[in-house]
């Protein structure tokens, strides 16, 4: 038996005989197993992680005796875990200070060679580093949720998850959240299962800061989203489109008549249609509070929130309103950040443009033609498409401007709060970046 | 005395005897439990605690009891301690091993499975450690602890292997075994893709990446075809039916007859070729008599075809054999109208070489230039 070397031979002798004397029961057998096996796995298995947590669990969705609120209370910040959870020995842990040159760049290098990518592998986010500073700093942001795994050796950055601060209201109540994103692992280092434990560091400094819930996205199903999204495509430029393989050109309909399709106009049609701009702050900031009070979940914007997510900064977010012409009223406003994606595929392309639809305020002016007009300036500022979700009120505007259903879900999840019920998209008035 | 001293030694014999007697059972019985131990923890090897084993490993050498322990403990631990690496994140390949080694486990429970050998039993438990703890680090067992020691060996002499190749090569033994595990899995991945057809590249949080689902084309009925397009698509790009190509000559003519759609669009080979570029077959087709300016349902031409699609070669290649140049769709729009708007500038001088003419209006009343958002010099030239 210690002969280690002389497998091969004895094996196959022993199947054979096995198989002579059952073989088909074997096969079925076999098959059962397989399939039953696969099917625990598929389920109980997946959800290990998050069956240990405090997030709505599949097994009570229907059971509206629970309560609505946190699922767990908070505890005395001196019992929460005051050193970092372990790391296999190769690893540390390392708190990003991502204004610092050095660091914003690895953390931008190690997002975009691992960070998401489509199904087919053909395109990968690219988030700049500018956004990456936007996006990391909001008021009141904490340093320490910046958090890296890096090397010990080299120091090199394999790891990284993110918090910000952000003030969610649920329903009647307006509730201190995290806002867990950018969650990235080096793809040397996806079977090492480094995601369980940066939740767990990232949720353990949360509550160092006496913060207790958390809303974050994903593309699998986890328990359990509070609603599930759907992204929408505008082409841009379709051509470009075509050729990287965004989309795809139906058999015998012609690039000429496709790219007359999306033709936009040169200029935008409403009048009084203009950029964002500081003194804009507290007419914004009254517009959003007020248009987002509609939805069960939507963001608590103050001014300087306002200040740091709309006001418009160069490839990052683009901000318009509409300033009535007689009364000088704002009364409408639009918004969309810029995200592109490396294309990993193409010789003739690298970067795919894509602009997102961010937060939409329409009061005066249609919807539809406040978006048209968004097209319009993100036409011209060369994007090659424009993605919105379903939330909010966009469903009134995507097929009518001839924005095409994309193949990406996004499911929204809260963490440690529960909700009585699955939202609809167009009850969610919060967007993720 | 001698009596006495008779006494202790046949005592000590006895002692002796019987411990070897417990020892040998223990060996016996901690085997057949180790193997039992591999089979009942493995479904919970997606969380490969390095600490889950450890805590085994010594406990594998002593009686049946204990080893039934284990068992427990293995279970407890990995869902209560914090430190555990569980995975809400997990790669294709994690996923088969982890389907492999509950798959193993499964049979090996079952009496009515195949049974594998000693040998092949241990070098899937070398692997399933590389896989889930990395190269052999622990200290070798005592020669008296065979099996403790084999399997010390099984794992050693790996090595410093890679944990995929591990995986790998833990799935390639399954695979081999038990052919049909591998046909299992494979039906179940083509209805998991089904039904959930983004699980695989996403990662476990944060966005995700979407594209079109498909170019629709607003305002015009593709019935059947759009079904056929989107099968045909499927198929061409799921793993494993590389070698399935739709020759157009055949697909084509056969989707765009039987097609019973409210707007009667029809396209011939002959577009089809120059659609995509099918110099050869655009060839045979022109020699075979079809006429070269044929009109689709559209009244596309084969050259509105290639010039819409690209094709320069396709494009020279119906102008030498002198295709009509300035032909209009239903739409008026020429061949150049179709360069012009999608942007191709080489394509557009051929055109312009071949006597495309520039003053042609479609039935919106603009010329090619007034659709051409470029500037083309020589256009403009010949324009002025």
């Amino acid at each position: 038996m210690a002969d280690n070397n002389a497998p091969t031979a004895d094996l196959v002798s022993s199947g054979d005989n096995n198989n002579v004397s059952s073989d088909n029961e074997n096969e079925v057998s076999i098959d059962a197993l397989a399939k039953k096996v696969q099917e625990s796995l598929s389920l109980a298995k997946r959800h290990k992680f998050w069956e240990t947590q405090p997030v709505g669990q599949f097994k009570d969705l229907g059971n509206s005796s629970l309560p609505e609120g946190p699922i767990e209370q908070p505890i005395p910040l001196s019992e929460v875990k005051q050193e970092p959870y372990n790391l296999p020995t190769p690893y540390e842990w390392i708190t990003c200070d991502i204004d610092s040159e050095e660091v914003c760049n690895e953390v931008y290098n190690l997002l975009t060679n691992n960070y998401v990518e489509d199904d087919e592998n053909m395109f990968r986010f690219n988030y700049s580093k500018e956004f990456l500073c936007w996006a990391l700093r909001p008021p009141g942001y904490f340093r320490s949720w910046h958090i890296g795994v890096r090397v010990k050796t080299s120091k090199k950055l394999v790891a990284f998850i993110t918090g910000i601060p952000a003030k969610i209201r649920v329903r009647d109540t307006v509730v201190l959240m995290a806002e867990v994103n950018f969650l990235c692992v080096h793809k040397k280092l996806r079977s090492k299962r480094l995601a369980p434990v940066m939740i767990k560091e990232v949720t353990r400094r949360i509550h160092l800061e006496n913060i207790w819930q958390a809303a974050y996205t994903a593309g699998v199903v986890l328990p359990t989203p509070i609603t599930t999204c759907q992204y929408w495509h505008r082409s841009l430029n379709p051509k470009k489109l075509i050729d990287v393989g965004f989309s795809r050109l139906g058999a015998r309909m012609t690039m000429s008549r496709t790219i007359k399709l999306y033709k936009l106009p040169d200029q935008t049609s409403t009048p009084g249609f203009r950029k964002m701009e500081r003194h804009d702050l507290p007419a914004v900031t009254r517009l959003l509070r007020n248009y987002l009070k509609q939805f069960v979940v939507a963001p608590d914007f103050d001014e300087n929130d306002v200040e740091h997510w709309m006001l418009p900064q160069e490839n990052v977010v683009d901000s318009y309103l509409v300033e009535s012409p007689d009364t000088h009223e704002i009364t409408d406003f639009c918004s969309f950040y810029t995200l592109p994606s490396s294309i990993l595929g193409s010789q003739n392309y690298t970067t795919l443009k894509a602009a997102y639809s961010y937060y939409s305020v329409s009061t005066k002016t249609p919807l539809l033609q406040l978006m048209n007009d968004a097209l319009v300036v993100a036409k011209k500022k060369d994007f090659d498409v424009f993605n919105a979700l379903d939330v909010m009120q966009n469903e009134i505007f995507l097929k009518e401007l001839k924005f095409g259903p994309g193949d990406g879900k996004l499911h929204y999840y809260l963490y440690n709060y529960r909700l009585k019920h699955v939202l609809r998209a167009s009850e969610l008035g919060l967007v993720l970046l | 005395m001698a009596d006495w001293q008779q006494y202790l030694q046949s005592v000590f014999f006895g002692v002796i005897f019987s411990f070897l007697l417990a020892k040998l059972f223990s060996v016996i019985f901690a085997f057949r439990d180790e193997n039992l131990r591999i089979t009942r923890s493995s479904p919970v090897v997606s969380e490969p605690d390095p600490r889950v084993c450890d805590e085994t490993e010594p406990l594998i050498d002593e009686n049946v009891k204990s080893g039934d322990e284990s068992v427990a403990v293995t279970g407890d631990r990995s869902e209560s301690d914090d430190d555990d690496w569980e995975g809400v994140e997990s790669t294709e390949l994690d996923e088969t091993f982890s389907a492999a080694t509950a798959f193993v486990a499964a049979t090996a429970v079952d009496r009515a499975a195949l049974k594998v050998s000693n040998d092949v039993q241990l070098q899937l438990y070398g692997l399933y450690k590389i896989a889930t703890e990395g190269p052999c680090s622990a200290p070798q067992p005592s020669a008296l602890k065979m099996t403790a020691r084999a399997k010390w060996q099984a794992w050693h002499k790996l090595g410093a292997m890679p944990p995929e190749e591990a995986m790998e090569k833990y799935i390639a033994i399954v695979t081999e075994l038990y052919p049909s595990w591998a046909a299992g899995s494979a039906k179940k991945k083509v209805t998991e893709s089904s039904d959930a057809p983004n699980a695989g590249s996403k990662g476990p949080m944060g966005p995700v990446f979407s594209s079109f689902i498909y170019e629709e084309e607003p305002g015009c009925d593709l019935g059947l075809f759009s079904v056929v397009y989107v099968f045909c698509r499927y198929y061409l790009m799921s793993p494993g039916v590389h070698t399935l190509k739709i020759s157009p000559s055949s697909s084509f003519h056969i989707l765009m007859d039987n097609r019973g759609g409210k707007e009667d669009r029809k396209m011939d080979a002959i577009h089809s070729f120059a659609q995509e570029g099918d110099e050869e077959n655009l060839l045979k087709c022109i020699e075979s008599g079809v006429p070269l300016n044929l009109k689709d349902s559209e009244g596309r031409t084969p050259l509105h075809w290639a010039v819409d699609r690209g094709h320069v070669k396709v494009t020279a290649l119906l102008l030498n054999k002198t295709a009509d140049v300035n032909t209009k769709d239903n739409e008026g729009q020429t061949a150049l109208h179709y360069a012009a708007l999608c942007d191709r500038a080489s394509i557009a001088e051929l055109l312009m070489k071949h006597g495309a003419d520039l003053e042609i209006k479609d039935n919106e009343g603009n010329t090619a230039t007034d659709l051409c958002e470029s500037n083309w010099p020589w256009m403009h030239h010949v324009n002025s």
